[in-house]
């Protein structure tokens, strides 16, 4: 079974580093803290259902050289 | 998060030895001398800015808490249940994993995973002075989790995957201990704008 998650969602994102003590570069691109959550599919069956759906953007094959955050 | 094979390529544009010790320095700094002022926010006022409950606080020695350095909240995504098993990747001193502890009560276990001895040595203590007998800490890498395959309900983590020269080897991993169904709640950083390739190479910005 490939590694991989479904239910990828995004569920808060601000800025945390404006006010840190020390200058940062976070700034320069834009960093943001972020949540996120995901999860193990239960089954090979849910995993390549997820992967077949073109619609669904939600999943994250971990398999090599395919994920960066 | 996307598709794409620059998480490889980023473990051959840094010197990823090189790239860990300058990790274990910074965060080692801050274990030793939080009050010092880094290039993120710690401690209380961070935790208070990430929506932390002060519930959860309440306990937490002050060693711990003033070495935290996350980015974002991992338990604002879902409660820990319990009798749960959680690993917290790249645990620091400890607080979430201690938070996780409180969570899943004497029939769960957390297990913490950190490569700065500095802050395992802050985490361990703060386990014993709090008694937290259901949480234990060890030294590994994100890439490599000391942890048997399936045995997690719930991987945390918090501010850790940015600085992992090898992200997709270190999201396998999470998804090798998990179990079917298991969830992954992470904290982390985003960028809006495109890293050069110069930049990546750059050991002090992946520090600061």
């Amino acid at each position: 079974m490939a590694a991989g998650f479904v239910g990828f969602e995004i569920t808060w994102r601000a800025d945390v580093f404006t006010g840190a003590p020390q200058a940062s570069s976070a700034a320069n691109f834009g960093t943001l803290g972020m949540n996120f959550r995901a999860r193990k599919p239960h089954t090979q069956q849910e995993w390549l259902a997820a992967v077949s759906d073109s619609s669904d953007t939600s999943f994250c094959p971990v398999t090599p050289a395919q994920t960066e955050i | 998060m996307k598709n794409s094979g620059q998480a490889h390529d980023q473990v051959s544009v840094v010197a990823v030895e090189e790239l860990r010790q300058a990790i274990r320095d910074e965060y080692a700094a801050v274990a030793r001398s939080p009050e010092q002022g880094f290039h993120f926010h710690t401690g209380r006022p961070l935790a208070g800015m990430l929506g932390y409950d002060a519930t959860w606080l309440d306990g937490i020695p002050e060693d711990t808490l003033s070495s935290f350095a996350g980015t974002g909240n991992p338990f604002r995504m879902g409660a820990l249940l319990p009798g749960e098993h959680v690993v917290d990747v790249g645990c620091g001193a400890g607080l979430d994993s201690l938070i996780a502890a409180q969570m899943v009560g004497a029939e769960g276990h957390v297990i913490g995973v950190d490569m700065t001895p500095a802050m395992l040595a802050i985490a361990r203590a703060s386990a014993s002075e709090t008694a937290s007998a259901n949480v234990t800490f060890h030294e590994g890498y994100a890439e490599a989790l000391p942890v048997v395959d399936g045995w997690a309900d719930v991987v945390i983590s918090n501010g850790v995957l940015n600085l992992v020269p090898d992200k997709a080897a270190a999201l396998a991993e999470m998804a090798r201990v998990l179990r079917p169904g298991g969830r992954l709640q992470i904290g982390d950083i985003l960028v809006q704008r495109p890293v050069p390739e110069s930049a990546k190479r750059k050991i002090d910005l992946w520090t600061g």
